[in-house]
C-alpha cells in the first residue's frame, strides 16, 4: 500500500529516485490515467479510451497499453518505448497531498508528497531530489510542475467527460483481436468515443466545443484510435 | 365533424394518472407542438393515495420510455431497489419462508428444472437451486454496481418508492420536458355529446376542458367511468377477502441500518403485512378482512410486527392510517371515449404489487393503440377490454393460489380461503393438471401474461405443493442438463455475492454520484 508523507528537505534530505522503466519498479500497468491537456501527446503514442472507477462509475480517460492486466507491451529489456510517458505514471513517487477519497476529493492544500513505500524511493541510486544544501533539484522541480498539471488536468476532466455524455459521443466498445498465432483476445470494458456522432454534430454543438477547449482533445481521441493496429503488432512481436 | 384524437385529458394527479400522461406525451410528442395535446386535471382538493409502493421490473422500461433519468427518479422518489418478494409464514403459519425473484430460473426454457429438482433435490428450495437471486436478497445486495448503466441489471430488479413522491417526480417532468398541461381545478361537472361520448369537463374555476379522449385516473372515486357511466364494479371478495389496511411508515433503527432488496411479506392470522424498505424509512402495512378480524386486533398485530424490527420508542409513536377498499374490477375499463386506469379501474390487495404495473401496461397499450380517429376507437375499446378482464382475471387468480396453496388451519379466514365456493373453477382445473405437469406456456399463452408460468412454479413449489411423483417421470437427457443449470445459478450467485455491493452502499453512493446512461 502506499504510505505518503510530506515531502521535506531535512528528513527526505537524501532521498533518491529511480527513474528506470521496469516492472519491477511497477510500470507492468495496462494502463493509466491521463488528462486532456496531455491528449495530444498521448495520441501520439497510445489508444485513449474511457473506463469507469469501480469506486465511483464515474468515467475517465485512459491511455492503453496492453490488452490485459499487467500487460505494458511499451516496456522492453531498454525501458520505455515510446516519446511519451503519461504524468499520471511520469510523476511517480510523487503526489498532491494525501490519497483521494470520495469524501475529500481535493486535498485543501497543494502540497508534494512522497509515497516512501514505492520501489522507487532510494538513498544510494537514482535522482537526487534534494541539492546538498537543502535546495530542490531541477528533478523534484520537474516533478512539481507534473503535479500541479495533472491535478488541474483532474480538476478539469469531470466537465469534458461531461460534454461528451451530454453529446450521447461516448459508447462501449469490446475488441475481439486476433494473434498471429490464431488465438483470440477480447478486451472489454472500456469506452470509446462514437466518430459517426462526431462527425454529425451541428455546429452549435461544435461552437460550445470549441469555446470550452474540448474540441481539440475530443479530436485527438478520435486520432488516437489508429494506435491499436501498433498494440497488436507488439503483441504479435512477443509472441 | 371533426373525429380525429388531437386532445387527450387525464383526471387525477397520482402516479396512475402522471404515467399515463408520460407515456402518452413521451410517445406522441406532446412537446413539439404538433402532436398530441396532453391535459392532467388535477383537484386541489384530493390528495394522492399512498398506496402502491411496490412495482415490477417493467417499471425500468417505462421510466426509460418516458424519459427520466434512473439517478433522478432514485434521489427524488426515496426509491430503492427490489429483487422480488419473500413470502414468511404462508405455508404453514411458523417462520418458514420462500421466495417469488424477478429472475427467471436458470435455463428456465431449456430443461425441465421441476423434474430435476423433485427427483435429485427435493430437500432443496425450488427457488434457491434454480435461481442466484434468494441469497442475493438474504445477504442483503444490490442488484446492480455503481458502473453499471441506469436501468440496466446484474440481477433483475424494480423498485420500492414513495408513491406521493414519485406523483411530484412525474409531475415535474411531464409539465417541463413533455408538454403535458397541468390544471389544477375541481371538476364541476361532465359534459355530454349527443352520441353519449364526453365531451367535456367543467372546471370550477377555469370552465371547460373539451377532449377526444377521456382518461379516468381519479382512484376509487372513478369519477368517469364508474360514477358519469355507471360501470359496475365486479367484486372480488368472494376470492379475496381482505378489504382493510393499517398503514405505518417506520424509521430505520440505524441510519446504517440494512435495506432489505425485496418486499417481505408475512402471514398474519386473517390477511398478512407487507414491509417495504425506502432509503429513509420502511413501508409497513397489515391488511386484512374486516369480516375475520377488527381494526384493534389488527392494530395488535400490526404493533407487534413493528415492535420486533424497530426502535421501542418509534414502534409506540406510530400512529397507523387506515384504508378501506372494495377489491374488485371495473366490468368494462373502457366505455365510448373513455377509459378508466388504475384504482378507477380496479383494486385488489398489493399482494404481488401489481397496482402500478396494471397501470404501465394500461397507459402503454393506450398509448400503443392510441386510435387516430373517433371511428376506430371502439375497436380499440373492445380489444382493451378484452385485455384487460383477462389480466385481472389473472391477476386475482394468481392473488388466489397464494391463499390456496396454504396449509393453515389457525383461523377461520385461512381456512374459508380454501372452501369450493371461494376457489375460481379455472384455477382448479390448472391445480389438477399441474399436480402432472409443471405450469407452462400452454397455460399462459398471451402475449405479456400478467404473471408468467415461472411466477406459478415459484409460488406453487414455494408453498409446498407438490405434485404426484408418478406423472414425473426424468426423460435421461434432461438430468445432465438440468443439472447444469443448477450449477450455473450457484456459480452466479457465488461471483454475484463477490462482486455487489450492499443495498444500503449503493443507495448512499448514488447521493452523491450519478449512474451513467451507457
Amino acid at each position: 500500500m502506499a504510505r505518503p508523507v510530506l515531502l521535506n528537505n531535512v528528513e527526505h534530505k537524501a532521498l533518491r529516485v529511480i527513474t528506470t522503466r521496469t516492472a519491477a519498479l511497477g510500470d507492468d500497468v495496462m494502463s493509466a490515467i491521463i488528462v486532456p491537456d496531455e491528449f495530444r501527446s498521448v495520441q501520439a503514442c497510445y489508444p485513449i479510451v474511457f473506463q469507469k472507477q469501480t469506486d465511483t462509475g464515474q468515467f475517465l480517460p485512459l491511455a492503453l497499453f496492453g490488452f490485459e492486466s499487467g500487460e505494458n507491451l511499451f516496456l522492453t529489456e531498454s525501458g520505455w518505448d515510446a516519446h511519451y510517458v503519461p504524468l499520471s505514471i511520469e510523476r511517480l513517487p510523487f503526489l498532491i497531498g494525501g490519497p483521494r477519497t470520495a469524501a475529500q476529493a481535493s486535498p485543501p492544500q497543494l502540497v508534494v508528497h512522497v509515497d516512501l513505500d514505492s520501489p522507487r524511493i532510494s538513498w544510494t541510486e537514482g535522482e537526487p531530489v534534494f541539492l546538498e544544501y537543502g535546495g530542490t533539484t531541477e528533478f523534484l522541480k520537474r516533478a512539481g510542475a507534473l503535479l500541479h498539471m495533472l491535478h488541474a488536468g483532474l480538476e478539469a476532466t469531470p466537465a469534458f467527460i461531461d460534454a461528451l455524455l451530454g453529446l450521447d459521443l461516448l459508447e462501449s466498445f469490446v475488441a475481439d483481436i486476433e494473434l498471429k498465432d490464431g488465438s483470440h483476445n477480447r478486451l472489454a470494458g472500456f469506452y470509446t468515443v462514437n466518430e459517426e456522432r462526431v462527425r454529425a454534430l451541428d455546429g452549435t454543438a461544435v461552437a460550445s466545443l470549441h469555446a470550452r477547449g474540448f474540441l481539440e482533445p475530443l479530436y485527438m481521441v478520435v486520432a488516437s484510435t489508429v494506435h491499436f493496429r501498433d498494440l497488436i503488432d507488439r503483441r504479435n512481436r512477443r509472441l | 365533424m371533426s373525429s380525429q384524437v388531437k386532445r387527450v385529458v387525464i383526471v387525477g394527479g397520482g402516479s396512475a394518472g402522471w404515467l399515463t400522461a408520460g407515456l402518452i406525451a413521451a410517445d406522441h410528442r406532446s412537446a413539439q407542438g404538433q402532436g398530441l395535446e396532453v391535459t392532467l386535471v388535477e383537484s386541489p382538493a384530493v390528495g394522492p393515495i399512498g398506496v402502491g409502493e411496490g412495482t415490477w421490473p417493467s417499471m425500468r422500461d417505462t421510466l426509460r420510455r418516458i424519459g427520466v433519468s434512473e439517478t433522478d427518479f432514485i434521489r427524488e422518489c426515496d426509491a430503492a431497489f427490489k429483487q422480488g418478494s419473500k413470502f414468511v409464514g404462508w405455508s404453514s403459519g411458523e417462520a418458514e419462508h420462500y421466495y417469488h425473484p424477478f429472475s427467471l430460473p436458470q435455463g428456465y426454457t431449456e430443461a425441465n428444472l421441476v423434474t430435476a429438482w423433485l427427483h435429485r433435490h427435493a430437500a432443496t428450495p425450488y427457488a434457491e437451486l434454480v435461481s442466484f437471486q434468494p441469497q442475493l436478497c438474504e445477504r442483503g445486495r444490490a442488484p446492480k454496481q455503481v458502473t453499471t448503466p441506469e436501468f440496466a441489471a446484474v440481477a433483475n430488479y424494480a423498485y420500492h418508492l414513495d408513491a406521493g413522491k414519485f406523483g411530484q417526480f412525474l409531475q415535474r417532468h411531464c409539465t417541463a420536458r413533455l408538454g403535458v398541461r397541468h390544471v389544477v381545478d375541481h371538476v364541476a361537472r361532465i359534459e355530454p355529446a349527443d352520441n353519449g361520448d364526453i365531451a367535456a369537463l367543467v372546471t370550477a374555476a377555469q370552465g371547460r376542458i373539451a377532449g377526444d379522449l377521456f382518461i379516468d385516473c381519479t382512484g376509487f372515486a372513478s369519477l368517469l367511468l364508474g360514477q358519469h357511466y355507471g360501470v359496475p364494479l365486479l367484486s372480488a371478495q368472494p376470492l379475496l377477502f381482505n378489504d382493510t389496511a393499517l398503514a405505518v411508515q417506520v424509521p430505520y433503527a440505524a441510519a446504517d441500518a440494512p435495506i432489505a432488496s425485496n418486499t417481505i411479506s408475512t402471514a398474519r392470522p386473517a390477511g398478512w403485512i407487507w414491509d417495504i424498505g425506502l432509503q429513509t424509512r420502511r413501508g409497513v402495512g397489515y391488511v386484512y378482512s374486516s369480516a375475520h378480524t377488527s381494526d384493534s386486533e389488527a392494530e395488535t398485530i400490526l404493533r407487534e410486527y413493528v415492535a420486533a424490527g424497530a426502535n421501542p420508542k418509534d414502534a409506540a409513536s406510530l400512529a397507523p392510517r387506515k384504508l378501506s377498499f372494495r377489491p374488485g374490477y371495473r366490468q368494462k375499463l373502457w366505455e365510448r371515449n373513455c377509459v378508466a386506469v388504475g384504482l378507477a379501474a380496479g383494486f385488489v390487495e398489493p399482494l404481488e404489487a401489481s397496482a402500478l404495473a396494471l397501470v404501465e401496461f394500461s397507459a402503454a397499450m393506450i398509448s400503443d393503440q392510441l386510435p387516430a380517429t373517433r371511428a376506430s376507437m371502439d375497436i380499440v375499446a373492445a380489444r382493451f377490454n378484452d385485455a384487460f378482464l383477462y389480466r385481472w382475471e389473472r391477476a386475482v387468480e394468481f392473488l388466489k393460489l397464494h391463499y390456496l396453496l396454504s396449509a393453515r388451519t389457525d383461523t377461520p379466514y385461512w381456512r374459508e380461503h380454501r372452501a369450493g365456493a371461494s376457489v375460481p373453477p379455472r384455477l382448479a382445473e390448472l391445480l389438477a393438471l399441474w399436480r402432472q405437469q409443471p405450469p407452462s406456456r400452454y397455460d399462459f399463452f398471451r402475449i405479456e401474461e400478467i404473471f408468467p408460468s415461472a411466477s406459478y412454479h415459484y409460488v406453487l413449489y414455494g408453498m409446498g405443493f407438490r405434485p404426484e411423483p408418478a406423472a414425473f417421470p426424468e426423460r435421461p437427457d434432461n438430468s445432465a442438463l438440468a443439472e447444469r443449470y443448477f450449477g450455473e445459478a450457484a456459480a452466479l450467485a457465488k461471483s454475484m455475492l463477490a462482486g455487489l455491493p450492499a443495498h444500503r452502499t449503493l443507495l448512499n453512493h448514488l447521493q452523491s454520484y450519478r449512474l451513467q446512461r451507457i
